[in-house]
Parts: structure tokens; sequence; C-alpha cells
């Protein structure tokens, strides 16, 4: 080890906040330099509605699971029903088979049975739409994901553009984030250009006289 | 005879896919195909007999707007109903569609019924049901 190896001075707090601030002012005049303060500027405007979007996933796939745990829950209700109506009409035949039919037990539990098939059926309807929140989710996901390779991108744009000359490498080309439609609607009650509903869209065509 | 009707289902997510085609099972439509895409789409919809198209809007390669777009410009294929499903709800978007020829606009998440009533509804109109 070299023995003219000194420690570094600690910084006072003055020193620091004003190394700090020669940083940020260093920043600013690069990002400015780069034309890239307008981009930093939408950055900072989309990454609200970035925490927006993750917020709804959040609250999609929450509603998606109490959804199926609920349809499943009234789903084996029905079932625990029907086995136990198949086992006391079991027993009610073997001990007087005539009996049964003849009282309406039989006929009861058909009847029973055809209800309960149909109250399952539409539990699993359900349960199969609440399956929809991985196309919305998949969606905003997708939006989110792009923002943040924009991002990156960008930085690794200045990073290149502002090291020192020895360090330079050619900087690649950025490519321009081109926003896609739109997507679900993650926040439709402050925003008067998205419909909230299904109705709304009849209402809006039938306007058109569609 | 509208059993025998045949759909096309456009969705790049394949879990909307088997939800629109097991609905409109559930409706009497079980005859149904289904495409990633629009391109995909298209490739079906020219080398296959179709009745009725149900398309997504945000797809890759070519979105739901292209697709109809293609389809309203086919001769062969213009007189097909096409029904957006989708999780687009601006108002220009739903105003586009009209526009361009769409048959109906369904905003996701929706309902068996909301499917129902719409495909009955364009099937109706068109005298094919």
């Amino acid at each position: 080890m070299s023995s003219d190896t000194h420690p570094q001075p600690a910084l006072s707090t003055g020193e620091v906040h004003q190394q700090l601030g020669a940083l940020t002012r260093q920043l600013h005049d690069s990002l400015n330099g780069l034309g890239l303060a307008a981009k930093v500027k939408d950055w900072a405007g989309e990454l609200p509605d970035a925490k927006s979007r993750l917020s709804y996933i959040a609250r999609l796939t929450g509603q998606a699971a109490e959804k199926v745990l609920n349809q499943v829950d009234q789903a084996k209700a029905q079932h625990d029903h029907i086995a136990a109506e198949t086992r006391r009409i079991g027993a009610l035949i073997v001990k007087d088979p005539v009996a049964a039919v003849a009282k309406g037990h039989v006929m009861n539990f058909i009847t029973d049975v055809e209800q309960a098939s149909q109250k399952v059926d539409s539990h699993l309807t359900e349960i199969m739409m609440a399956q929809d929140f991985h196309d919305l989710t998949g969606q905003v996901i997708a939006k989110v994901v792009t923002l943040a390779a924009t991002i990156e991108e960008q930085l690794v744009l200045l990073l290149l553009q502002t090291a020192p000359a020895d360090a330079k490498v050619a900087a690649p080309a950025a490519q321009e984030y081109t926003p896609a439609l739109a997507g679900p609607v993650v926040d439709g009650q402050t925003n008067q250009e998205v419909v909230t509903d299904q109705s709304q869209v009849d209402d809006l065509l039938a306007s058109l006289g569609f | 005879m509208s059993k025998e009707l045949r759909f096309l289902v456009v969705d790049d997510f394949s879990t909307m896919r088997r939800i629109v085609r097991n609905l409109l099972k559930e409706s009497g439509y079980a005859e149904a195909d289904e495409a990633e895409d629009g391109v995909v789409a298209l490739q079906k919809l020219r080398a296959s007999t179709f009745d009725f198209v149900v398309s997504d809007i945000n797809m890759p390669n070519m979105n739901g707007f292209q697709l109809l777009a293609e389809i309203k410009k086919d001769d062969k294929l213009k007189h097909l109903p096409v029904l957006m499903v989708t999780a687009e709800a601006r108002k220009e978007d739903i105003v586009l569609a009209a526009q361009q020829g769409a048959a109906g606009y369904i905003v996701k998440p929706f309902t068996k019924a909301t499917l129902e009533d719409k495909v009955n509804h364009i099937l109706t109109k068109m005298g094919l049901k």
C-alpha cells in the first residue's frame, strides 16, 4: 500500500449541500444541453400515472381473487347440498323404493338437482369471467414496462453523452416513445373523455344514430 | 339456424379468446375460431368462411381499427359484422369505430349478458337470426 495515501477529510453539512447543488445544476444543464429537459418533464408527468396504473392492477387482481373465492364458496355450498340430498334419497330408496317414488321424494330430488346444477353453472361462468383481469392488467403492465424502458434508455443515453471524452462510446440512437392506444381506464371518474361503463357506450352510439 | 353461424374471435390475450368463445358457446354459438392479431385474423378470414367477427382493438402487428378497415375495404369481407370488444374507453375511439363500420362496441370488463345481447341484436339487425 502506498504510504502517501491520506484519508479524505470529512465534509461539513454545508459542503455536502454545496456539492449536491453543483451536481443538480450540472445534471440540469446537461439535460437542457441534450434537449432532454422536456422529456424529463414528460416522465415526471407519467410517473404518477404509472403509480395509478399499478394501483389499478392491485385493485383488479384483488377483486378478481375475491370474486373467484366467493363464487367457489357458493358453488361448493350447492355441491354439498346435492351430495347430502343424494345420500338422503339413497337411504329412502333403500328403505322403501315404492314409497320414495310415491311420496314424491325422488321427483323433488331431481328438480332440486336440476336447480342446483344451474346455479353451479352460473358460478362457473362468473369464475371464468373473473379471469378477464389477465387481459386488462396485462395491457396496463405493458404500458408501465414501456415507460420504465423509455426512462432507462434515455438515462443510458444521458450517461453516454456526458461521459469523459476518453470513456465516451458511440451512443445508440434513442427511440422516440410513441404512446399506443389508451388501454383500460384506470381512473375514469376524473376523465370526461372516456366512458366508464357499457351504458355510456350505448348512449354515445345511440346519439350518433347507431 | 343461428347455431351454424361461424365466429372469429380476435384478441392478443388467449385468456380473453377463451372467455369470449366459451360465452358464445353458452349463448348457442359453438362454431368459432380464433386469431391473436389482425394479421392472422385477415389470413383466416380470407382462407375460410365466417359470419361474424369479435375483435379486440389494442393488439400487436395489426390492431382492431386496422383490421376493421381492411375488412371494410375488401369486397368479399365487407358484409361481415365486426363487434369490437375492447378496453379502449375513449369516446373518440368509440366514435371512430362506429364511423369505420363496426357493428357494435363493448368495453371490457363486460358481462355475459352484454355480449349475448349485442351479438343477438346485430344478428337480428342483419337478418341472420
